[in-house]
């Protein structure tokens, strides 16, 4: 097991640089999820971990150890690829001892370690098969398996379960959650699945076009937001965000206006920042976090458009004005297409963003 | 349904007949032609005639010998070469890569005539290029033209310069059809660029390599241009004449078609054996 630390990490292909200097603790044994959308340098960072990508600037040090030029197999980890990455030409047996075969490993020991390997991923059944005979659950296991028998420091995981159908996805999760569990080891994990992130990280890191916007805890994440990046990124369906202008501010609030839901003004208490009157802003509102009328601090007229149903709740798309607001309500309160109805804001459930995204406390 | 299958057939009526009369029926007739004796008039049914005496012939054995030399020596020779190039092709390290593509797949579309000269001329006694180059490193002279091991290491040579460029093309094609994440994985796996090769890359190239030697036997079974043009009508003494060169002596000089088809049938039946053979040593395991 084993820490690993990421020390103002810069990745440049040619002029273009990816990746603007990224400081990252990973504690031993912790589970981290690298989130964000295409193109932001999630896979590329994990790469550079993995020393499958050179470093352009910084320093990585797994274990204590900086390993910006030690070989990828000699820095203590093992990669879980996308595609799976098997040799399709061996059977899964030899899948997963190939790597210790060309390294000369005792027979015996290699054995072993395939052995426990497969049975941790229960697949056991599997062994004389080759890739192509394997669904694409099976073949993630013998991925992951493969993994397992280098018996690393450091797992990483690039997007594992895209490949997956919805069913699986949410069956690996589970998997890798008590994977990671039974082996105790450091794993990093790439995923563009918020909901991945949610349910399998200790910590996320939020990444957007090679910046490091937030590193956090789960729920610490989805509660307390560092901007709207974050906010409308961690939650599905995503946060909801009004525009909004200052009216009035004091030492420990500001007065806000809704300005495309005819001028109804919202008293938002503030602890750190007060931004001035008559400043453009967003206030920010989970769709679990609209009340029924009357419950919160401004009530806002919206009308149905569509109407999701998922059994244990449904998430009414709602036109208000010129904005789309997505509202969750308790099944039992379904509303149909068409229906008009109003929602009401808490200020204490809502949070307020200043024009650039930056976070108002 | 029925009626669309009617009308698409009307339309290909015109090439089915085209393929019919100038395609099945000449595979059909030499068939047939391979039982007469053809160098009587007219012609009579005589279905031992051809294929005892193909039995029985010294210049056959000695077209089949040859052909089967260079099948063994050339065949693998210039898959490896081309194996080689291939990989050199798909180095990221390779610049002018568009360039080296063009430079190996260039003499495929070479006319045969032209080529066959150059070598000629290259490998020359006296003022050959390949001559001067053995004397000026101390190699004596060597009369590519005039004694029969020579003479078959040219023609292997002359085939080999001409197709593995070509070879090289197709499995470069294979090569670049391999995910870069298997190497990646190798690479993590602490397997070295040359162990990757043998226990990746040729594993994964079989397929490729196979149908490059399929085409390749088939081709040196019917080898004619070299051995035509380069060593002269399969000189010395028919020590460079192949079963597509006897075909062609038989045939067109000799005017006995009826011979002529019974080569050309053992030539097709060896490279179909051949090639199944090849199959079936190269064949996946269950």
């Amino acid at each position: 097991m084993a820490a690993v630390t990421l020390t103002n990490v810069v990745k440049r292909f040619g002029v273009y640089e990816v990746v603007h200097g990224a400081d990252i603790d990973i504690a031993d044994g912790e589970f981290v999820v690298f989130v964000g959308p295409s193109g932001c340098g999630k896979s590329t960072l994990l790469r550079m971990i993995a020393g499958l990508e050179d470093i352009s600037g910084g320093k990585i040090a797994i274990g204590g150890k900086v390993v910006n030029d030690v070989e990828p197999a000699d820095r203590g980890i093992a990669m879980v690829f996308q595609s799976y990455a098997l040799y399709p030409h061996m059977t899964v047996e030899q899948n997963l001892s190939f790597g210790l075969r060309m390294n000369g490993n005792p027979k015996a020991d290699t054995e072993r370690r395939v052995k426990r390997a497969a049975e941790i991923l229960r697949i056991d059944e599997l062994m004389q098969r080759r890739p192509k005979q394997l669904s694409g659950g099976q073949r993630q296991r013998v991925a992951i398996g493969r993994a397992i028998v280098r018996e690393p420091q450091v797992f990483l995981f690039d997007e594992p379960l895209s490949n997956l159908d919805a069913e699986l996805r949410v069956q690996m999760r589970v998997e890798i959650s008590r994977l990671h569990k039974e082996l105790g080891v450091t794993m990093v994990y790439v995923t563009h699945d918020q909901t991945e992130a949610m349910t399998l990280a200790d910590r996320i890191v939020v990444l957007k076009a090679g910046n490091v916007e937030q590193i956090g805890a789960p729920l610490d994440l989805y509660d307390d937001p560092a901007n709207r990046f974050v906010a409308g990124f961690i939650g599905s369906p995503k946060m909801n965000f009004l525009g909004a202008k200052v009216v009035e501010t004091s030492n420990s609030a500001a007065i806000i206006e809704l300005v495309n839901h005819g001028g109804v003004k919202l008293h938002k208490p503030l602890r750190e920042a007060f931004p001035a009157v008559g400043a453009e802003v967003v206030l920010g509102v989970r769709p679990e976090h609209f009340f029924e009328a009357g419950e919160g601090d401004c009530d806002i007229p919206v009308k149905a458009d569509v109407a999701e149903h998922l059994g244990s709740v449904s998430y009414v798309y709602a036109n208000a004005g010129p904005e789309e607001l997505i509202v969750e309500r308790e099944a039992s309160r379904q509303r149909a297409s068409g229906d008009h109805f109003t929602v009401s804001i808490k200020a204490e459930r809502s949070l307020l963003f200043d024009k650039a995204g930056a976070r108002i406390r | 349904m029925r009626t669309q299958n009617a009308t698409a057939y009307r339309f290909l009526t015109p090439y089915l007949l085209i393929f019919a009369i100038f395609w099945i029926w000449p595979i059909i007739s030499s068939f047939l032609i391979s039982f007469q004796a053809t160098r009587t008039v007219p012609w009579r049914f005589a279905p031992t005639f051809n294929w005892g005496r193909l039995i029985g012939d010294p210049a056959f054995y000695n077209a089949l010998k040859n052909t089967l030399l260079i099948l063994v020596i050339q065949v693998p020779v210039m898959i490896s070469l081309a194996i080689v190039m291939a990989v050199l092709l798909n180095s990221p390290l390779l610049k002018a890569r568009g360039l080296y593509r063009f430079a190996f797949f260039a003499p495929v579309v070479v006319g045969e005539v032209a080529y066959s000269a150059v070598f000629r001329l290259m490998f020359s006694l006296d003022f050959g290029i390949i001559n001067k180059l053995l004397n000026s490193v101390g190699i004596p002279k060597v009369d590519w033209f005039s004694n029969v091991t020579p003479a078959m290491a040219l023609i292997m040579i002359a085939v080999t310069w001409r197709w593995a460029g070509y070879n090289a093309i197709i499995i470069l094609a294979g090569l670049q059809s391999i995910p870069e994440d298997v190497y990646e994985a190798a690479t993590l796996d602490r397997v070295s660029r040359l162990r990757q090769f043998f226990h990746i890359t040729l594993p994964l190239l079989k397929p490729v390599i196979v149908f490059c030697a399929v085409l390749s036997i088939i081709g040196t079974m019917q080898l004619f241009t070299e051995p035509f043009l380069i060593t002269e009508r399969g000189g010395p003494g028919g020590g460079t004449e192949t079963l597509g060169l006897l075909l062609y002596r038989q045939g067109f000089r000799s005017l006995n078609f009826g011979y002529a088809s019974a080569v050309a049938y053992t030539m097709a039946g060896l490279a179909i054996a051949i090639t199944l053979v090849q199959l079936w040593l190269t064949r996946d395991p269950k």
